[in-house]
């Protein structure tokens, strides 16, 4: 199908980027992984799109003082083939691969992904598990977000208007730490129907620091705090306690909830086994 | 597709009540919802404009009052179609305890048809809820504010 008539626009500065903004009817185009189908559906019709495709300083990767910052372009292929992204933040590598599918991994972006806040996306769950910080830019405002504070519900994040994710910041690993990332792909599209990160760093033989991330499961991916704290407490985690799960034609509540204890379960096992 | 669940309002049963009676306050709690216009008894023509995510659509329809017993419960309906499809809510509302807080409960079944409802499947439960949510939070908002 044929969108609606738009104005398109494709600055090659930030600065004038974040000027096009102040346009409060104008939409912003990432990766289109998510905007062009609706565009096309008629679901979305946006009178202004700003591509930032050709913003040069928004898809860099790189590492320094113990961070590395990925540029919010950066499409889900570079997050995963990047060396310092292999090499300092190797749990976010892995979650970009099982992104849907390579058209997908080719065009969209962490950016776009992020600031759409789908529910069942895979970043959320690592970003939240690495205590990753998102870096938001408007004309008159630069601030860091913790991504805790970022997802706010299904489709909703802290970004204010006229805001665009900059980059994220992800604290690079502690050669110490193990991780995993269980998910069940949903099979058309390749979402998550639920996904789990577990990130673990072991005392000895009991856990000094657990991490776990889950998306999919209820309208918008969140840190599972309660399992944290009964598995550093040397105890056994009940995965997504209290957790208000959502149900389609795909999958019951109660059959996301029975996968999130299973797979929770497993991306554990996996990040402790990862542990030399 | 059912939807069930309960929402707390730091007021007591009559204010309550004659709140969530209040074509006023309830336009400005449903998401998008700018004016309810009287058409009949317990009837109110609406415009709505959901946006959410990238998506945005107008919706045009009725919101009704029914089956009202003062105090304790009352059936509220929600219909609208656009462009992009069609929904229609309907729910039981019970209004329970004494003092000043009031438990609102709604049990009732929603129904979404149309492109909105061919694409959107995976997100029709999340998206159902995430708006009842918003209009309780916004109602529990303009009670504090105003309490």
């Amino acid at each position: 199908m044929i969108p609606q008539n738009f104005e398109y626009s494709a600055p090659r500065t930030l600065p004038d980027a974040l000027a096009l903004l102040a346009d409060p009817d104008c939409k912003i185009l990432a990766g289109g992984m998510s905007l062009i189908p609706m565009m096309k559906l008629r679901l979305a019709a946006p009178s202004h799109v700003v591509d930032l495709g050709r913003v040069p300083e928004l898809n860099r990767i790189s590492e320094s003082g113990g961070v590395v910052h990925i540029g919010a372009m950066a499409t889900h292929h570079e997050i995963e083939i990047a060396a310092a992204v292999r090499g300092r933040a190797p749990l976010l590598a892995e979650v970009a691969s099982s992104i849907g599918d390579v058209q997908v991994r080719n065009r969209g972006t962490i950016g776009g992904s992020i600031a759409h806040a789908d529910p069942a996306a895979d970043y959320p769950a690592a970003l939240l598990a690495l205590e990753a910080n998102i870096r938001v830019v408007s004309a008159s405002s630069d601030r860091v977000i913790a991504a805790s504070d970022f997802f706010l519900d299904a489709f909703t994040t802290a970004l204010e208007p006229g805001e665009i994710v900059l980059e994220i910041q992800v604290p690079a690993e502690d050669s110490a730490e193990g991780w995993a990332y269980e998910k069940v792909a949903h099979p058309a599209s390749g979402f998550a129907v639920v996904g789990v990160v577990a990130r673990v760093r072991k005392q000895g033989t009991r856990i000094a620091m657990a991490r776990i991330g889950i998306t999919g499961l209820a309208a918008c991916a969140f840190r599972d705090r309660t399992a944290e704290q009964q598995l550093e407490a040397g105890g056994a985690a009940v995965f997504a306690q209290g957790a208000q799960p959502s149900s389609d034609l795909y999958a019951s509540a109660d059959y996301r909830l029975h996968l999130a204890r299973i797979h929770g379960a497993r991306a554990l096992q996996a990040a402790l086994a990862k542990i030399a | 597709m059912k939807i069930a669940g309960a929402y707390t309002l730091p007021v007591p049963r009559e204010r309550a009540w004659a709140t969530l009676q209040d074509p006023v306050v309830l336009a400005r709690c449903m998401p998008g919802c700018d004016a309810l216009e009287l058409i009949g008894p317990g009837e109110y023509h609406m415009k709505m404009k959901l946006t959410l995510a990238s998506l945005s659509g107008l919706f045009d329809g009725k919101v009704r009052i029914a089956d009202q017993e003062p105090l304790d419960r009352f059936r509220l309906t929600v219909e609208g179609s656009g462009k992009i499809g069609f929904m229609r809510g309907e729910g039981l509302l019970t209004l329970a305890g004494s003092g000043a807080s009031t438990e609102v409960a709604f049990d009732g079944d929603v129904q979404v048809g149309g492109t909105i409802a061919a694409i959107g499947q995976r997100l029709l439960d999340t998206t159902s809820r995430m708006l009842i949510k918003r209009f309780f939070e916004k109602l529990i908002s303009i009670e504090r504010n105003d309490g």
